[in-house]
């Protein structure tokens, strides 16, 4: 059953909310367009606008995920930053460095993350943070079950083999 | 820090160390900010519900007006009526003045309404039938055919009937008062359907 749209936004926006930020990572930082509150905002402002059309047996939270989704790579297209993977590399190293608490294993883990695709970073922050299955993240990112499955493992791979495992 | 063994709550753990997390403040302010916008752009719906002669019965106002009565159902049933998209809001002050017409009203005291309505959600020929039914005096009833009739449409009997089974602020929009042309109360979607016509026009004075 779907809930009423009100609910939708209390039930979802902060998870909503923190899955954008960590899909944007750092480089929300660096860039006035990836604000993570008017993302929020224009999630659910689409999401409202397609409301009425969501079929009763839908899984609206995977919908909701899926237009947050569509939302942050469609700003991250137009802000081509992941085009430019070693420039983003290097503001994540140094974004790291600034931060004296920071352990050296965790800063090279969040560079790591930070080189992720946005489709690998939204794979496993789905998968790892929002514990949703497989085919609830295939449906989210736009891509098959096995895709899916392919993006995460390529994702944790990746993170091992730069931290050299 | 290594990230073998490797299985699901070890990545999360590590994953949770290496990718940040918005703070409560940030999480509180996106979040009045959306509600903001919401609350600026949905319809909005008040409501209440107050005890009469026929059961429960709700009421409900949106920013033009009275735009919702219903009776004989739950409050679920009643919600689940208005668009998924609007706000809902328990009033009781929003609604007070249409309760306490509609108290009147029960009592015997009160023969007709004043409060503004609003039936945008309409089509014009639902609203057009609707704003005809309004014409028929307390203690009188009319036939659909003779409402059909008072919108030049004289043929439109049925759609005259279909368009007062869609009234969605019965009594005060009396829909009550129209009968089938053979003299018997012909339907009614209210409540207990005939049984609360039946009352309704006992009310009236029209059946004794």
């Amino acid at each position: 059953m779907i809930p009423r749209f009100q609910e939708l936004i209390d039930r979802h926006h902060d998870e909503i909310f923190v899955y954008l930020w960590r899909l944007l990572g750092k480089t929300r930082r660096f860039d006035v367009s990836l604000d993570v509150e008017d993302l929020v905002q224009e999630v659910f402002m689409r999401a409202y606008k397609r409301f009425s059309r969501l079929r009763p047996d839908s899984n609206y939270r995977a919908w909701l995920y899926r237009i947050a989704t569509n939302c942050a790579f469609s700003r991250l297209r137009r802000a081509k930053i992941h085009r430019d993977k070693m420039a983003l590399l290097e503001t994540c190293v140094a974004g790291a460095s600034e931060s004296a608490t920071d352990e050296t294993s965790n800063g090279d883990l969040r560079a790591a993350v930070e080189q992720l695709s946005p489709k690998q970073k939204a794979c496993i922050t789905l998968r790892y943070f929002d514990d949703l299955d497989y085919s609830e993240i295939a449906a989210i990112v736009g891509c098959s079950t096995v895709s899916a499955r392919a993006n995460v493992s390529q994702a944790i791979r990746q993170l091992r083999v730069a931290l050299k495992e | 820090m290594k990230l073998t063994p490797i299985n699901d709550s070890e990545i999360k753990q590590r994953l949770g160390t290496a990718m940040d997390a918005p703070s409560v403040p940030q999480l509180s302010r996106s979040y009045a900010r959306v509600r903001e916008w919401f609350n600026q752009t949905a319809p909005f719906i008040q409501w209440d519900r107050m005890d009469c002669p026929l059961g429960r019965l709700f009421v409900g106002v949106s920013r033009q007006g009275l735009c919702a009565v219903d009776f004989g159902r739950d409050e679920r049933a009643f919600l689940g009526r208005f668009d998924r998209q609007a706000r809902l809001e328990k009033s009781p002050k929003a609604v007070s003045q249409a309760i306490a017409e509609l108290r009147e009203y029960f009592s015997g005291a009160r023969k007709n309404f004043t409060l503004p309505v609003d039936l945008s959600a309409l089509t014009a020929f639902q609203r057009s039938v609707l704003e005809t039914a309004c014409r028929i005096p307390s203690g009188q009833v009319w036939t659909y055919q003779r409402v059909a009739r008072e919108m030049h449409r004289p043929k439109s009997s049925r759609p005259v009937g279909q368009a007062l089974a869609s009234n969605p602020i019965p009594i005060v929009i009396p829909c009550h008062r129209v009968i089938a042309s053979d003299g018997s109360l012909g339907g009614y979607s209210g409540g207990s359907g005939i049984e609360a016509k039946r009352w309704l026009l006992r009310l009236e004075g029209v059946l004794s």
